[in-house]
Parts: structure tokens; sequence; C-alpha cells
């Protein structure tokens, strides 16, 4: 067990820093590195946040699409292996041309879409919300 | 490769371009190292070159290759085409004097001609002192890819382009595939999803020309006037000149303005008009949609490529790595292209 402040607390004390007081006083090649470095730290927190019940709904998803039984799985690591393998299932049924037409494409697609919206929730979520923004006005016309 | 600091860059490259210009003497000021440039260093400098009691200033800068590469291209091949487009007339910097040999720089580099001005797409997209531009630059960009297009690759001796084959299309696409499953550590069932689209809809393709390969407004150095340069042209081939019009309308070239598709600056429409009325071809809406979804897959097989060299330890950048997950974008607009 750890003292507060946790990790994700203390990622985000750094990336403050950098922001208001690093890239202010910087300029050229270097002032833009610190800004990478700042949205890294950025993603790290939500990753710390996030990926734990990510990964958790990814899997069931996925057993869902190809037709296996639910994983009970506990730890991180497991569930991610488990959300890679069935990745590799997937792609390749979608070489295979499973997902080229009809229903079954569909339902690929509603879980790649989810799939990937979860890695934006994490690496962009700002790129996210104006796609979903840009769809839902498209909706509308 | 072998670390050089600034001060010695500057020694040795006043020896290169004393010995290559035939010069009495060379004086290089303000050297310093540019912003940007994931893939190369860019380097600017003031250059005072004496040649018989006479001497001529030139601002100029340094493109120099950062390491070893997953996609390496060759320094010469891009100065004989830059040099080949600026015969024509068509807006790039002039290009002095190219080097392959290590023993110069650490690494093979080219001298050019320094343009002033913006090359900060955001910046375009966003300041009021770039309003003229923006009017502007959608047509000046389509006049100038038709130019570009009509270079004579046999005139200009640049027989060391790639030949694209029977369908520059079909290979372009094999060529990627090949790259994503040599490069991708992960499973991509989204990239999946459009090479198989891809596949079923390779456009025929009557025309074969020079291609840039990397036309996009990140690659345009640009004023409140309009355009003034075209940089970067590393990735010219020979090929479906379509591929540029569709590499143009990416979306990360867009930078947030996504009601704007070609570079967040015009519609497609218009674009393709201005293309047609420049190069007397007619744009098929069908195949330039085929090069936008072949285009947003490749930069993102561009995105895994750039993290792989990081991860790899070609070259520790925290810029490479953090492109790594940009890959995630690129999925998602190819979905919204290909459902």
């Amino acid at each position: 067990m750890q003292d507060r402040p946790t990790s994700v607390e203390l990622l985000e004390a750094a990336a403050d820093f950098v922001d208001r007081e690093v890239v202010p006083a910087i300029e050229g090649a270097r002032q833009f590195h610190a800004r990478v470095v700042a949205n890294v730290m950025r993603i790290v927190a939500r990753e710390i946040k996030l990926e734990d019940p990510l990964v958790r709904s990814e899997v069931k998803a996925l057993a869902r699409l190809l037709g296996h039984d639910a994983p009970h799985l506990h730890s991180l690591d497991d569930l991610r292996a488990a959300a890679a393998g069935m990745g590799e299932e997937l792609t390749a049924k979608i070489r295979a041309g499973e997902a080229d037409e009809g229903a079954r494409r569909g339902e690929v697609l509603a879980v790649v879409r989810q799939s990937v919206e979860d890695k934006l929730r994490i690496a962009n979520p700002r790129y996210l919300e104006s796609d979903i923004a840009i769809r839902n006005a498209n909706k509308e016309i | 490769m072998e670390r050089i600091e600034p001060g010695e860059m500057v020694r040795r490259l006043t020896g290169f371009i004393r010995t290559e210009g035939r010069f009495d003497s060379v004086a290089i000021e303000n050297f310093r190292k540019m912003p940007g440039g994931a893939s190369r260093e860019i380097w600017s400098f003031d250059c005072a070159m004496e040649r018989g009691g006479e001497t001529s200033r030139r601002a100029m800068v340094l493109r120099r290759d950062p390491g070893a590469h997953n996609i390496s291209t060759s320094r010469r091949h891009e100065f004989m085409v830059i040099r080949a487009a600026f015969e024509e007339r068509i807006p790039v910097p002039e290009v002095f004097w190219v080097s392959e040999d290590p023993a110069v720089l650490g690494s093979a580099f080219f001298i050019m001609e320094r343009i002033d001005g913006e090359t900060l797409a955001r910046r375009l997209l966003r300041d009021d002192t770039y309003a003229r531009a923006r009017e502007v630059m959608p047509a000046q960009l389509a006049e100038i890819l038709a130019k570009i297009h009509r270079i004579d690759p046999v005139k200009h001796k640049l027989d060391f382009l790639a030949q694209p084959g029977d369908n520059a299309a079909l290979s372009e696409v094999k060529r990627y595939e090949e790259t994503f499953r040599f490069l991708a550590l992960e499973p991509h069932p989204a990239f999946e999803l459009a090479f198989r689209w891809l596949l079923k809809r390779v456009p025929k393709t009557p025309r074969k020309t020079l291609v840039h390969g990397d036309y996009r407004i990140g690659n345009v150095v640009f004023g409140p006037e309009g355009v003034r340069s075209i940089l970067d042209w590393e990735l010219a081939h020979l090929g479906d000149p379509m591929e540029d019009v569709g590499w143009m309308c990416v979306r990360a070239w867009r930078f947030g303005n996504d009601q704007k598709p070609v570079g967040g600056l015009g519609s497609r429409e218009d674009f393709f008009h201005a293309y047609e009325k420049a190069s007397g071809v007619a744009v098929d809406p069908e195949a330039a949609r085929f090069w936008e979804v072949f285009g947003n897959l490749r930069w993102g097989i561009i995105t895994i490529s750039q993290a792989r060299t990081h991860i790899d330890g070609f070259v520790k950048s925290v810029e490479l790595a953090s492109i790594g997950r940009r890959t995630a974008e690129t999925e998602l607009e190819l979905l919204n292209l290909i459902e």
C-alpha cells in the first residue's frame, strides 16, 4: 500500500508543472517536445484510471462476437493477453472475408469501433468527442 | 550514428561547401536546429561564400537523416526530384549540394535555399494573418499539383524512381500491407477491414505520372498571400496522380477543422474542380475516395512505423514514441469512411 498522492495524482502534478512552468519558458523544438511530454503523462494517467474496466468489457465483447464463453480472468496481464489473442483471431476472420458483407459485417464493425473508441478514451478523448459530435451533426442533416 | 556537436557540424559543413562550390572561403552564421521534423533533422543557417574577391550570401537549410529508419529513402534522389521541380518553375527551394557520405556529417544530407515563411498548419488554420491565404490556397495547391503531375521523368533523368507495375493502386496497397505486417506489434482489425475494402475497389489507372507522395499542408511554406514553396519530396515516385489528391484529404491534416476536408481549408469538390481546370484531366470521385481511404490507412501505418523507430531504438524520441498512440485516430476515421 502506497501513500497518497496516488500515481495518477503524481503524474497530473508533473504534467501541470510542464504545461504551466516549462512550456512558456522555452521555445522552438524543445517547447514542442515539452508539450508532447505533458501529453504523454496525461495519457499514462488516463490509462491507469481506465485500462482495467475498458479491457474487461473489450474481452467480453470479443468473446461474444467470436462465439466463445466469457473467460473468467482477474489479472490485468491475463485480460490483455486474452484481448490480444482474440484480436488476432478476429483479424484472421476478417482477412478470410468473413466481414466483407451482410449482418456479420455490421456486428464486426460495431465491436471494432468500440475497441478503437476505447483506445481513444485513453490516447485522445478530445478527438473522440469531436468525432462523435461530427457524426451526430451529419445524422441530423 | 556518430554524435556531432553543432560547433563541429559548422566546421565540417564549412569545409564541405568550400570544396563543393570551389569557394576561396565560406562563413556560416546563425546555425540552429529547427523544430518539427520527426523523420528528418532540419538545420537553418546563413552562408557567406567568397570566390575571387566576390562574396555572395544565401539563407540555407540542411536536411539530414537522424539515423537508420524503417522506411528509408535516398537523399540524392530527393535532391534530384526537387531540382526537376525547380526547373519546371514549380515553387520549391533551389537545391545546392547533396552528400550521402557518412564521413561528412554522420549521415546523408542535402543543402537547399531557405524559404522564409510559415509551415505550421495550425497557424494557417487559426491566425487572422492568414485569412487571405486560407481563401487562395486550395486553388493554388490544386494548380501546383497539376504541374507536378506534368513533370516528365525521362526529360529530368528520374529513372531511379520506382516503377509501379501494371496497377499503381494495387501495388501501393500491397506494399503498405507488407510494411504493416512486418511492423505491427498488435492486431489492428480496423486496418484489416480497410485493406479488404481497398482490395475490392482498386481503380483502373489510365494515367501514370510523377507523384509527390507527401502532398499535404504540413509540407507547404506559406505567407499571408498564399503558397511560397512545396517541401519534402523524399517519397516522390511514379504512380496514379490521384494518390496525391486523396492524400490531401486525409483527416490528420485538418487539425480539427473537419468541416473542410482538404487540409482544413476547403471542400473536396472545389479542390477537384480546380485540379481539373489546371490539368485538363477529370477527377473520378470514386478513385479519389479510394486514395483518401488508402491515405488514412497509410498514415496509420506510418504512425506504427514511427513508434517502432523509437521502440527498436533506432531513434529514441518522446515525439516518435507518442505517435504510436495516434494510430487509433486513423482507425476511427477509416471506420467512418468504410462503414
